[in-house]
C-alpha cells in the first residue's frame, strides 16, 4: 500500500462525494442545499487540485484539468450565492439556488470524470 | 523550457499551498459555526461569506476590526486561534516561495528559459560557439567585429562571466551548460533559420566530437567546424561527414611543409587571408638543415611527421619521453646543458614547442645567443604571454588561438577561398606566383577582400543575363566590368571558377558563364558592392552587355515588343515591297 495513493484517491473521491451531496435534492428549493456543504466542496476541490500539481504525464494533465474545471464551477456557484445575499441583498430564492446547483452539477460531472480517470489508472496498473 | 519552470514551481509549492487551504478552511468553517451576535444583540451565526471576509483581512494581518457586528467572546477565542494558525501558514508559504526563488536549480532553469526565448526571437544571422576558452573568446570577438551575433555555450562559470565583461558591439547570448546535450543544442538555435554555423571549441576532443555529431543530426545542412587535437577524433568526425575538422597542430605543420617545399604558395595564402589592406608578406624560407625540437608533445609530433616527410634530419627532447626505441627522441629537461648536448650549435632551426611559455622563451633566447642566425619557431600557449613571445623575435610563431580564429573564419565565411588554397597547394609554385602577380596588377598592393559571386538565375539580374538577352554569351568580363562605367573594369580579380564539381583556377575574362557557376572574386569592398548589382538589376546587365538600358515599366516594355515585332514582321517587308513596285 502506498500512502501517497491513499491521500490522492481520498481527496479525489471526497471532492466528488461532497459535490454530489450538495447537488442532490430539488434544484429550486434553497432549504435542501446547505451553504456549508458547498463550502466544504470548494475546499476539498482546491486541495485535490493542488495535489495534482506537478505531474507531467498526459494522465496527470487531464486529472489537473478536470479538477480545475470543478473548482472553477464551484467557486462560480459560491460567488452567485454571495452576490444574491450581499450585493443584491435578497434572501435566497428558487431561481438563484437553481443557478448555484446547476453550476455544482457541472462540477460534479468533472469530478466524476476525475474519479473515472483514477479508477482507470488503478485498473491499468493492475497491482 | 518554461513548462519545466512551471512544473518545478508547482511541485515545490504543493505542500505550502495545501497547508494554506486547510488553514483557511478550518478558520472560515469554524468562524461560521461558532455562536455569535446579530445586529441587535441576539444570537446569530456568521455566514460563510462574512467568515471568509473576516479571515481574509485577519490572516493577512490587515485587521479591519469586528465586522459586520461586534464579535461574541466565543468568536474572539476562535479568531485568536485562527490568527496564529494563519500566520504560521503564510510564513511557511512565503518562505517556500523565497527558497524556491533562490534555488540554484530553479535559477538555472530560469536562466535557461530566458536564453531560449532570446535565441528564439533572434532575428539576425548568428553563429553558435561551444567552448569559450582562449580560441573561443578571440573568435567571438572576431565574429562580432564582422557584424555577426554570437551565441555562446560554455559549461564553466568563470569563462561565461568573462564573456559578460568583454566589449562586444552586439553582446553575445550566453548559456552556462554542456553543449554535448541535445536539448542544449536545440535551445541554442541549431535548427534556427538564422543560424549560420556552429563552432565546437571545447577543451576536450570528446566534447567537440559529441557536439559536432549532435548538431549534425539536429540540422543536416548546418556548416559545422570542430577542433580536434587527436588524430582519432579527426578521423571519427571526418568519417561522420559534413563536419570541417581543424587540428591546430597539423594545420601549422602543414603550413610549415608548404613553406619548406613551395614558400611562394604560403606567401600568397598569407596575403589573401590577411586582414584586408595589409601589405604582402615576404617569402619565408625555413632552412632544410638540422632541426632541434624542444618539447615533444602533440605539437612536436605533428612537426616531426612533416620533417620526416620532407626528409629533414631532426632531434627532439622532452622530459616526458620514456620510449627509447627512437634514437632521435631524448629524455631530458630544458636546461642549457641539455640544449648544448642536443647539438644546438650545429642545428639550423630550433622549435621551442613546449607547453610552458617560460621554457619556450628560455630555449629561444638561449638558441639566439649560441647561434645568432638560428631559425626559430616558437609556440605561445597563453594570451597574456604574447608581449614576451613577440620580444623573442622568432621567425615563425605558433599561437593556437590565432590559428584557430584564422582557420574558423576562413572556413565559415569564405569556404570557397579555402578550396582555392587547397587546390593551389597541389599545384606548383609557378601557379602561386601567377596568382600573386595577377591580383597585384588588377587590385593593388594591399591584401584583398574575398567574396563569391554565384550565377543564381533566380535573381532578376542574372535571369535577364542568361535568358532575356540576345547576342553573345555572358562572359566573366561582363561581371567584372564596372556597372557605372562600362568600359572600365572593377578593381577585382577572379581567382577561380567552379562549375558543379569542376573548377578552373585563374579563368580568363572571355570564359563564358553558365547558370549555377560560382566565381571566387577578390578585390576591395566597393567592387563587391558594385558587382552585386548584376544579381538584381537587369538594367545594369544590359547596359554592360550592349550599352543600352532596357525599358523598365510594363507600358514601355510592351511598346518596345510591339515595335520590334512590327519592324521584324515579314508582312511589313512584303507591303513595303508591294508599295515600291
Amino acid at each position: 500500500m502506498n500512502l501517497e495513493k491513499v491521500i490522492f484517491g481520498f481527496f479525489i473521491i471526497f471532492a466528488c462525494t461532497l459535490n454530489f451531496g450538495f447537488f442532490v435534492g430539488d434544484i429550486d428549493r434553497p432549504e435542501l442545499h446547505h451553504p456549508f456543504e458547498l463550502f466544504a466542496a470548494v475546499v476539498v476541490n482546491l486541495i485535490a487540485t493542488v495535489i495534482k500539481f506537478g505531474d507531467r504525464t498526459q494522465l496527470g494533465a487531464t486529472h489537473l484539468a478536470t479538477s480545475l474545471v470543478a473548482t472553477f464551477q464551484l467557486i462560480a456557484g459560491s460567488l452567485v450565492w454571495a452576490w444574491q445575499l450581499y450585493v443584491a441583498r435578497m434572501p435566497m430564492n428558487g431561481e438563484m439556488i437553481a443557478v448555484v446547483v446547476s453550476l455544482s452539477g457541472g462540477a460534479l460531472v468533472a469530478n466524476v470524470v476525475s474519479v473515472i480517470l483514477l479508477l482507470g489508472e488503478t485498473l491499468r496498473q493492475g497491482r | 523550457m518554461s513548462e519545466d519552470l512551471l512544473f518545478m514551481a508547482l511541485r515545490r509549492l504543493r505542500a505550502p499551498l495545501i497547508t494554506l487551504i486547510v488553514v483557511y478552511a478550518v478558520s472560515v468553517g469554524g468562524l461560521a459555526l461558532v455562536p455569535g451576535l446579530g445586529a441587535d444583540g441576539h444570537p446569530q451565526r456568521m455566514t460563510i461569506f462574512h467568515a471568509f471576509y473576516v479571515m481574509s483581512f485577519t490572516a493577512t494581518t490587515i485587521g479591519f476590526g469586528e465586522i459586520p457586528y461586534p464579535f461574541s467572546d466565543a468568536q474572539r477565542m476562535w479568531i485568536t486561534f485562527s490568527i496564529y494558525m494563519s500566520v504560521i501558514g503564510w510564513a511557511y508559504t512565503l518562505a517556500s516561495v523565497i527558497a524556491l526563488a533562490n534555488d540554484p536549480i530553479f535559477r538555472g532553469l530560469l536562466a535557461r528559459a530566458h536564453f531560449a526565448r532570446r535565441v528564439r526571437h533572434l532575428a539576425e544571422p548568428f553563429y553558435i560557439l561551444c567552448g569559450y576558452g582562449q580560441s573561443g573568446s578571440r573568435l567571438a570577438l572576431a565574429l562580432d567585429g564582422t557584424g555577426n551575433r554570437v551565441v555562446i555555450v560554455e559549461p564553466r562559470l568563470e569563462r561565461i562571466a568573462r564573456a559578460a565583461i568583454q566589449e562586444f558591439a552586439a553582446p553575445p547570448l550566453t548559456l552556462m551548460a554542456d553543449a554535448r546535450l541535445a536539448d542544449v543544442l536545440e535551445i541554442s538555435g541549431v535548427r534556427s533559420a538564422h543560424c549560420l554555423g556552429l563552432i565546437a571549441l571545447a577543451g576536450e576532443d570528446d566534447a567537440n566530437q559529441a557536439i559536432a555529431i549532435g548538431a549534425r543530426v539536429l540540422n543536416p545542412s548546418l556548416p559545422i567546424v570542430a577542433r580536434a587535437k587527436s588524430p582519432v577524433a579527426k578521423i571519427n568526425l571526418e568519417s561522420f561527414g559534413g563536419v570541417t575538422v581543424i587540428n591546430p597542430f597539423d594545420t601549422f605543420a602543414d603550413n610549415l611543409a608548404v613553406s619548406l617545399r613551395k614558400p611562394e604558395v604560403l606567401q600568397v595564402e598569407d596575403w589573401l587571408t590577411a586582414t584586408p589592406g595589409s601589405p604582402c608578406p615576404g617569402i619565408v624560407r625555413p632552412p632544410r638543415g638540422r632541426w632541434l625540437l624542444v618539447g615533444y608533445g602533440r605539437f612536436g609530433h605533428s612537426l616531426s611527421t612533416v620533417l620526416d616527410r620532407e626528409g629533414i634530419e631532426w632531434k627532439a627532447f622532452d622530459p616526458g619521453i620514456t620510449d627509447g626505441s627512437d634514437r632521435r627522441l631524448q629524455r631530458g629537461d630544458y636546461t642549457e646543458s641539455m640544449l648544448r648536448d642536443g647539438g644546438i650549435e650545429d642545428s639550423d632551426a630550433l622549435v621551442a614547442g613546449a607547453d610552458v611559455d617560460a621554457v619556450n622563451l628560455g630555449a629561444a633566447t638561449l638558441g639566439r645567443r649560441v647561434k645568432p642566425d638560428l631559425y626559430i619557431v616558437i609556440r605561445q600557449n597563453h594570451a597574456q604571454d604574447s608581449a614576451l613571445i613577440d620580444a623573442a623575435n622568432a621567425n615563425m610563431k605558433f599561437v593556437q588561438s590565432e590559428l584557430m580564429v584564422h582557420e574558423c573564419l576562413q572556413r565559415l565565411k569564405t569556404p570557397m577561398l579555402g578550396r582555392f588554397i587547397a587546390r593551389m597547394r597541389s599545384r606548383d609554385a609557378e601557379q602561386a606566383t601567377r596568382t600573386l602577380e595577377r591580383v597585384r596588377a588588377e587590385v593593388g598592393e594591399g591584401s584583398p577582400h574575398a567574396w563569391r559571386f554565384e550565377c543564381d538565375v533566380m535573381r532578376a539580374g542574372l535571369f535577364a543575363a542568361f535568358f532575356q538577352r540576345r547576342g553573345a554569351a555572358y562572359k566573366i568580363a561582363h561581371v567584372m566590368a564596372d556597372p557605372t562605367k562600362r568600359r572600365e573594369r572593377l578593381r577585382a580579380s577572379v581567382l577561380m571558377l567552379e562549375r558543379g564539381s569542376e573548377f578552373e583556377l585563374l579563368p580568363a575574362d572571355d570564359v563564358a558563364l553558365k547558370p549555377g557557376d560560382r566565381l571566387l572574386v577578390v578585390g576591395d569592398a566597393d567592387a563587391e558592392r558594385l558587382q552585386q548589382r548584376y544579381l538584381d538589376e537587369p538594367s545594369a546587365v544590359s547596359w554592360v552587355c550592349s550599352g543600352t538600358e532596357p525599358p523598365t515599366g510594363y507600358l514601355f516594355r510592351w511598346w518596345r515588343r510591339q515595335s520590334q515585332k512590327w519592324r521584324e514582321s515579314p508582312r511589313r517587308a512584303g507591303t513595303r515591297a508591294k508599295g515600291t513596285s
